[in-house]
């Protein structure tokens, strides 16, 4: 693997990092299977795209693909907490609805950010070349990403979010509104993730419609991997796991594919993603069998 | 004070399968009272601690909490007046979370939840030294999770959160019966002594006519969703399970051939 191909594969990874810790919040924390983030990594990247090329300031742009990643993650949790549809159905729905809407938003499949002003414009040209820039860049983002969640989850307000994931029936007996906090843990969720797409938009020079398929698979993947990796309780190292999870996840496709004695080729991502994955869920498994 | 008039709850009225669960209840407790409430199943004791604590709507009557109509008490406010142990020791905490952290979100019982962290360090003094009172050891786990303590540990700690913050009332509902028999005696003269302490409206909800009698001022029985029995003072000092079980024989007229009231 040489050594662009590398630096690839972590800023890949790093871009997912994002995407890892909202899926630790929705799966981890709240014990809610979200899909919607198949739907909201690519509203994000969508939303992104659209304002840059209208000429909107790339923050500006960036931050407005998070907000809309957190009112899809509202949809979701509205359709769950208020109508009572079982929470895996409820973020189908809103997935599949985000496709049509994606579309609409570019409207059209893809749209490309050649030559446009991005966040990273102003990095460029400081020395270092480009396939270090980018990484680095979205490095420092995750970093500030991390100590923020893991803030949050030490707030008040965030371990009454975690203690409704754990036990609703105690958490409401000590005051706390299960359903806000269900609420507010989808949508942060969705953010970070549609976030993550408007980063990938912005490093990639695109924007796809496609681009959201097997997002929940490779932010579980993430999560799975780190918690393999780094076995803890407490929540920054957790937090930091899915980050690690997600790249060490990314360097192990590119080993895949790159390495040409096995013969895989691009086409078989898919198929590697879901043997890696499944590797990382019976790993575990099969250590506990052994110590038993 | 907890002034409970009138109350009746009907599960799946209109059904096949209706349940009178209650039928007219009428309870006064003055602030500072401890009421041990005994009954068989079906008797409605689960019911009335669930009204009280908001789980459960009255079909008719009204609840008043120190002063206040439980019915507009919703959520955050009913919390703030209500704290409750639970029969199951895993309910009444998250095991996933450590000590400190649960004894967190119940020191914030009924408040509002802010952004300012959960365990401050003038917080972790507070909670250690609560802990301390158990004699368990527990003051030197803070970090630990909850899941790693026994169910008896677990209902002490309950107790502890129970009391962090401020309540006009205290449900405990067969907070002892999950545990081993020497467990039972020390969570319950902790119970007494927590309830000493703090001076709590409390309600004690048993199977056990010998822990009905032993602990509390005022003992109420229940059956078929009504109050048969309610003795206090030396009437009740006096009293002896038999005698508790004649009574009940022969205000109820019938006989009594449920045993687990024996039980204990």
């Amino acid at each position: 693997m040489s050594e662009i191909a590398f630096l690839g594969a972590v800023e890949l990874g790093l871009v997912y990092g994002f995407v890892a810790l909202g899926v630790y919040l929705s799966f981890r924390i709240l014990d809610f299977p979200d899909l919607t983030v198949d739907g909201s990594f690519p509203l994000g990247a969508a939303v992104a795209a659209v304002m840059i090329l209208a000429g909107v300031n790339p923050w500006l742009a960036s931050f407005a693909a998070l907000a809309a990643g957190a009112c899809a993650g509202l949809v979701t949790a509205t359709l769950n907490q208020r109508f009572g549809i079982l929470h895996l159905l409820a973020s189908i729905l809103t997935m599949i609805a985000l496709f049509s809407i994606n579309l609409r938003v570019m409207g059209r499949p893809n749209v490309a950010l050649i030559m446009q002003d991005t966040v990273l414009t102003p990095f460029r040209g400081l020395g270092l070349p480009d396939h270090y820039v980018r990484p680095l860049f979205v490095a420092v983002l995750l970093v500030i990403a991390v100590v923020l969640v893991a803030r949050f989850l030490k707030s008040e307000f965030g371990l009454a979010m975690r203690a409704t994931g754990v036990n609703a029936k105690m958490a409401r007996a000590q005051g706390v509104s299960t359903s806000l906090h269900v609420y507010a843990g989808i949508a942060l969720a969705n953010g970070l993730v549609g976030f993550s797409g408007a980063l990938f938009a912005q490093t990639n020079g695109f924007a796809d419609v496609t681009s959201g398929i097997g997002t929940i698979v490779v932010g579980l993947a993430a999560v799975i991997v780190g918690e393999t990796l780094l076995k803890t309780r407490g929540i920054l190292i957790a937090l930091i796991g899915c980050v690690v999870g997600s790249v060490l996840y990314r360097i192990a496709i590119q080993l895949a594919l790159s390495a040409d004695a096995i013969g895989l080729q691009a086409s078989d991502l898919n198929l590697v993603t879901a043997v890696l994955v499944a590797i990382a869920l019976v790993l575990p498994r099969l250590r506990a069998r052994r110590a038993a | 004070m907890i002034s409970v008039s009138g109350l009746e709850v009907v599960f799946g009225a209109g059904t096949p399968l209706e349940k009178r669960a209650l039928r007219g209840v009428d309870l006064v407790v003055p602030a500072g009272q401890f009421v041990s409430v005994i009954g068989s199943n079906g008797a409605g004791k689960s019911t009335l601690l669930g009204s009280l604590a908001g789980d459960v709507k009255p079909t008719r009557g009204t609840i008043e909490i120190a002063g206040q109509d439980a019915a507009r008490l919703s959520g955050n406010g009913r919390a703030r007046a209500v704290a409750r142990v639970f029969q199951d020791p895993l309910a009444g905490s998250c095991g996933a979370l450590t000590i400190e952290e649960n004894l967190a979100l119940a020191h914030a019982r009924g408040k509002r939840r802010g952004l300012g962290l959960a365990v401050t360090s003038s917080r972790r003094e507070l909670f250690r030294e609560r802990l301390k009172e158990l004699g368990l050891g527990l003051e030197n786990r803070l970090e630990d999770q909850m899941a790693l303590l026994s169910g008896g540990q677990r209902q002490a700690v309950s107790l502890i959160m129970a009391t962090l913050a401020r309540a006009d009332l205290l449900l405990l509902d067969e907070h002892t019966a999950a545990l081993d028999p020497a467990m039972a005696e020390f969570v319950m003269s902790l119970t007494e002594r927590v309830i000493g302490e703090t001076g709590v409206t409390t309600l004690m909800v048993t199977h056990s006519m010998r822990q009905a009698l032993d602990h509390g001022d005022r003992t109420v029985m229940l059956h078929e969703g009504k109050v048969v029995l309610d003795v206090s003072g030396d009437e009740r000092r006096t009293m002896q399970v038999e005698d508790l079980l004649h009574m009940f024989k022969r205000m109820r007229g019938q006989e009594l051939d449920d045993d687990a009231l024996l039980i204990g």
